[in-house]
Formats: C-alpha cells, structure tokens, sequence
C-alpha cells in the first residue's frame, strides 16, 4: 500500500521479492544493495538462520530523492521462502505494491516454483489483494545452472502473464538492477495521490 | 479551516511526542506502523539508523499479534526489552500504529505507562491523518496533474539510480 506519510513528507512504496526457498531472493536485494551509491540506501536489515536462509524477512530502502518537497522511498523485502516460513511470508506480504518472483532455474527446484507461485496468490487473497491487481514481474535466477529450466515454461504451468520477465545470474549481480528497475517502475507508473 | 491541515497536524505530533520525551527522559521515540513505516521520532536520533529500527518494529509488531492469537489473546499491548544500559517500550496506540520509546532511566516506566496511554488517542488520530493537498506543499495543483507530474519525477529519478 503507498504510504504518503504528512508527519515526514514521504511517500513509501513496497516492493516484495518473492519465491521458493534458495531461489536467490536474499541474493538479489544483497547484490542490489552493493550496486547502489551511498544516497540512494538506507542500511540492510536481514533476519536469517545461521545457515543464511531467511527466517522472516531482509529490507532495505532505496531513496529516490525529493519530488515537490515530498521524500520518495522504496521499501525493498524479501520473504522466507521454506515451506515452514508460510505465517511470516503473508505479513511481511501484507501492503505490497508490487512483486517480483524470483525463479530457480535448477530443473530440480521446478514443483518448488509451482508451490511458491500457488502461495503467492494465496497469501495476497489473505491480504485482500490479487495477483491481477499489482505488478508482478518474473526473474528466472540462477541462468548459469545447466539445463536451466526453459524461459517461460512457469508462465505457461501456472497460468499468469507477468508485466515483464527477466533472465539472471543474481550471485553475479546479473540481471539484478534490470529485474528492480523494471518493478520500480511499473509499481510507480500505477501511482495516483 | 482555510489553514494548512497537514502542516498542524505535523506540528500538533511533533509537540506531543517533544513533551513524551521530556516527561519520561527519553532518549528517543519512533511511532511507527504496523508495516514497519515510520510515522516520526522525536529526541535524539543520531546513533541509530532509524528506517532499519522502523523496519524491524513493524517485524516485530506483526510477530507478536500472530504469537498473542496463537495463545488466544487478540495482541500483546505493551511490550517491554530491557538492556543494561538502555531500554525500550512498546505500546500499541491504535491497531494500526505504534510507540516505541528509548529510554535508560528504568525508573521512569510508571511515568511511561502513564503518559503513553493518557496520549494513545491523539497520536493515532494524528498518525492516521490522510495527506491532503495544501498551500504549503508544492504539489497543490489538481490530482491528475499532480500525480502524472510526480510519475514522471519519479520514473527518471529511477532510471538514474538503477542504471547499471
Ligand atoms: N548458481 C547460482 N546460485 C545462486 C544464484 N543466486 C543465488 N544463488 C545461491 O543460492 C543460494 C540461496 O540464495 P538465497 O539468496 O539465500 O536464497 P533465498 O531465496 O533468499 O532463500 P530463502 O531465504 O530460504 O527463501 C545461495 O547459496 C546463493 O549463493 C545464481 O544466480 N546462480
Ligand atoms: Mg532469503
């Protein structure tokens, strides 16, 4: 949900990453957050195991600057993606303004995917939204895997046409600053205040 | 009211939250959402990263509500972290808001819990006060100019960031 905040003339937008456990969604906000300058983030807050997985959520802000003396944020998350993360992926979910999914490429990780994206639509009906009423764009990560999973091949499974689909290696930092311009833009061009 | 409603609610806050931290010694106080937003601080924010604290009270505040219903209570009101040196308190204001405050004097919480819940009222109306277009922000043109003006703005600014 845009937040236009009057007491600190700012106006917030949430932008979820979102998919199956080990796809490269922490990956992609650690990659991002490296490949910006110093005024336009904020620190990154990550709450993980030990072993890395995520536990609830990671975040940072990308400051976009001023427009007409109001502060623009975008509030990048990622959700957990292990099965047993389900109560935490909905509220940190809850108020998005966008989504990217981030797809394994790993043929292995291909019912994972199916799993996630059923979820997805799941847990954005529990947040009185829809996957037809927000951007949503596909990333499929992790390119360098052999026999990665055919481009499209989970559009036609699931059913969906995403606004835009992205190709990425996210541990190389591939793909990563496409993949969030592409849903920063689209989650602000639907923007009316 | 020909006055700048977003203008008096912003100083009418900042007042009530100036007092809080004077009253009760605060070292700091964020009001937050429960999506993790930041509504304001007030007192001294200088050694902490503010948006991050912002960021993970809201993680907090919605763990707790699940971790309250799965005991059968609706949420937790208060919650209170102590440390050795500093402390702090939560308290919901509305559903949909809440106060943190840092504080090191432990002392103070009854003056904490009091004045916190003699001021719930206001601040969650003043947080839940929607922006309206005003003289003193630029932007008082008429929404659909306003907003297309901002898309624009906000889509180059985006372009320049995200560049690789
Ligand atoms: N080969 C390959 N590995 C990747 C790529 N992106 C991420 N990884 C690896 O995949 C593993 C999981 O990455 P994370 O970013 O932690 O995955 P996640 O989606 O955040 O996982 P959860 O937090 O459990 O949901 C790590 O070991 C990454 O290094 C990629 O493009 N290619
Ligand atoms: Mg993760």
């Amino acid at each position: 949900m845009v937040y236009v905040n009057i007491h600190n003339k700012l106006i917030e937008l949430k932008i979820v990453y979102y998919g199956a456990g080990m796809s490269g969604k922490t990956t992609n906000l650690i990659q991002l957050h490296q490949g910006l300058r110093e005024q336009h983030k904020g620190q990154m807050v990550s709450l993980a195991t030990e072993s890395e997985s995520t536990i609830f959520f990671d975040f940072f802000p990308v400051e976009l600057g001023q427009i007409n003396g109001m502060s623009v944020r975008l509030r990048m998350y990622t959700v957990p993606g292990q099965d047993f993360y389900e109560a935490s992926r909905r509220l940190v979910l809850e108020g998005a303004d966008g989504v990217v999914f981030v797809i394994d490429s790993d043929p292995a990780r291909e019912p994972a995917n199916y799993a996630s994206y059923e979820d997805l639509c799941k847990n954005l009906k529990a947040c009185h939204s829809a996957i037809e009423r927000i951007p949503v764009i596909f990333q499929y990560n992790k390119r360098d895997i052999p026999r990665a999973l055919a481009v499209g091949s989970v559009e036609a499974k699931v059913g969906f046409t995403p606004l835009q689909v992205f190709e990425a290696v996210a541990s190389r930092g591939e793909g990563v600053k496409q993949t969030a311009q592409a849903i920063s833009r689209s989650v602000v061009e639907r923007f009316a205040f | 009211m020909t006055q700048d409603n977003n203008a008096a609610a912003r100083a009418e806050l900042a007042a009530i939250l100036d007092s809080l931290v004077s009253e009760c010694a605060l070292r700091t106080v964020a009001l937050v959402t429960r999506d993790g937003s930041l509504v304001t601080s007030r007192g001294d924010v200088s050694y902490l990263d503010i948006t991050a604290l912002a960021a993970l009270l809201g993680g907090m505040f919605s763990a707790t509500r699940e971790v309250a219903k799965l005991v059968g209570e609706k949420h937790f009101s208060i919650l209170l972290q102590q440390g050795e040196k500093r402390h702090i308190h939560i308290s919901l204001v509305t559903n949909d808001f809440m106060l943190a405050l840092i504080f090191e004097d432990v002392g103070k919480i009854g003056m904490i819990r009091t004045v916190t819940r003699r001021i719930a009222g206001r601040v969650g109306e003043l947080a839940a006060m929607d922006w309206t277009p005003s003289a003193d922000e630029p932007a008082s043109q008429e929404p659909a100019k306003r907003s297309s003006e901002f898309r624009e703005y906000a889509l180059d600014l985006i372009d320049r960031i995200f560049s690789p």
